[in-house]
């Protein structure tokens, strides 16, 4: 009954592995750039903070197909020549990613007490020490089942690069749908790929989840 | 050991403390006991240099707290601190809370480190809850090992922010007695407190704070008896059931 996807197998899989590599550059550029918009949201200097600020609510309130779209289409006005859209979608994803990324990583932190702060500089530690040994530590432990969802949701939006023909899973699925005009068996099997991925995620980011009877 | 010597402190345009003098002499305890907004838990943030003041000194054993060239840090350690909320490490259990500074900060081995940790867990009565983590104690033996925590850096004075305020009343008596011990043994200790058969038992002075301002401080007796402001009456009347 999936004769048509055996039949495209490895042009399908060729798909799957971009939308892979597009998933995994996404997250590494998504989560450094993320750092630091969440450091620039809870920076002291008003500059910093208004300016990320600004960058955070406009990425966020626009729809990440559009930011595909027009990265993809201003780019070549500022490069001066045609990208590919490979590139051009690794970084309108590190771009998108990073605002919530960094609101992630802002929340972790500022879920840490201001007393408990105090109470590790009370017993004489030092700034580094107290980020080092208190804060990084219940900050991170708190944030991970959220950047774990974060990063399930980007592997899916990946898909949403084939406005811009990146030949990733569903871009190479319809087109071999135009030949084959098997669409439920084919996008079937697209659903199926991420369903499966997806859950595994899932089930590891519930393992992650805070446990209650720990209380972080 | 601890001079204040006109001190005031300002959150922009607010006055939360005013013009506070006191002098605490080694081996004192001072309870501070005041409504709540009166500027005691900040109080007990400028001695040790968690928050800034803007007029007046606060000298630790002669080191000047506001002084920018003052290590703060190394000041700290002479002032251990017990919160009102415990504040215990969440991914630690009793053990590591108590042992992370000594090891960290004083460079001491894990070995002497956590030798010492256990003979603070015995001190505070909760020697079976070494590796129990925070979330597993009753609040009562998290404010212990809170105790204990701030113990084991070996400091020269301990200050308690409303130690009890947050504990079920059964749990009360169990950390007030390690107070007491601690008050006995010698230990110079700045108390903010309302536990006033706490204060009647061992504290040397009693001060009460307003707006800021210390209004009235005595000895145990002749602060209770006959206290002299009006407002100091009416605020004893309301905790002296």
């Amino acid at each position: 009954m999936f004769d048509a996807v055996w039949r495209n197998l490895p042009y399908l899989l060729a798909g799957y592995w971009v939308t892979v590599k597009l998933t995994f550059f996404a997250l590494i550029g998504g989560i450094t750039l993320g750092i630091l918009v969440g450091l620039g949201r809870i920076s002291k200097r008003k500059w910093i903070y208004y300016t990320v600020t600004f960058y955070v609510n406009l990425i966020r309130n626009i729809p990440l197909i559009l930011v595909i779209f027009w990265f993809y289409f201003v780019m070549p006005i500022i490069v001066g020549r045609p990208m590919d859209p490979f590139p051009s979608a690794v970084i309108s994803f590190i771009i998108f990613e990073a605002t919530y990324f960094g609101e992630i990583l802002r929340a972790g932190y500022q879920s840490v007490s201001r007393d408990l702060i105090q109470a590790a500089y009370s017993t004489g530690m030092t700034y580094w020490q107290t980020t080092r040994y208190i804060l990084v530590p219940i900050a991170f432990r708190r944030m991970l089942p959220s950047m774990i969802t974060q990063s399930i949701v980007t592997y899916q939006d990946t898909s949403l690069a084939f406005v811009i023909g990146l030949p990733e899973l569903v871009r190479r699925t319809s087109i071999v749908d135009g030949l084959e005009v098997r669409s439920i068996q084919l996008f079937g099997f697209v659903a199926v790929v991420f369903f499966i991925t997806c859950y595994l995620g899932s089930i590891v980011s519930r393992r992650f989840e805070v446990q209650k009877e720990r209380g972080f | 050991m601890i001079e204040i010597r006109e001190m005031s402190k300002w959150y922009g345009d607010f006055q939360v403390l005013s013009r506070i003098d006191e002098v605490i002499h080694r081996g004192q305890t001072v309870v501070v006991c005041g409504p709540s907004g009166s500027g005691k838990s900040t109080l007990l943030r400028c001695i040790n240099g968690l928050e800034p003041f803007q007029e007046g000194e606060v000298l630790v054993d002669g080191v000047s707290v506001s002084d920018p060239s003052t290590n703060l840090y190394q000041l700290r350690q002479k002032i251990g601190m017990v919160f009102q909320r415990f504040e215990l490490y969440p991914h630690m259990t009793a053990l590591q809370n108590i042992t992370l500074a000594p090891i960290k900060v004083k460079k001491k081995s894990r070995e002497e480190a956590g030798k010492k940790a256990m003979e603070l867990l015995a001190r505070v009565g909760i020697p079976d809850k070494a590796s129990s983590f925070p979330a597993n104690l009753s609040g009562g033996q998290q404010q212990r090992v809170a105790i204990a925590r701030a113990l084991a850096m070996e400091p020269e004075v301990m200050m308690f922010d409303e130690p009890t305020s947050a504990l079920d009343p059964e749990m009360i008596k169990e950390v007030l007695d390690v107070m007491i011990d601690l008050a006995k043994g010698g230990m110079t200790m700045v108390v903010v407190s309302h536990e006033m058969g706490f204060a009647r038992e061992v504290a040397d002075e009693i001060i009460f704070m307003d707006e800021g301002k210390i209004i009235e401080r005595g000895t145990g007796e002749e602060f209770f008896k006959n206290p002299k402001s009006e407002r100091t009456k009416d605020f004893l009347s309301k905790i002296l059931i």
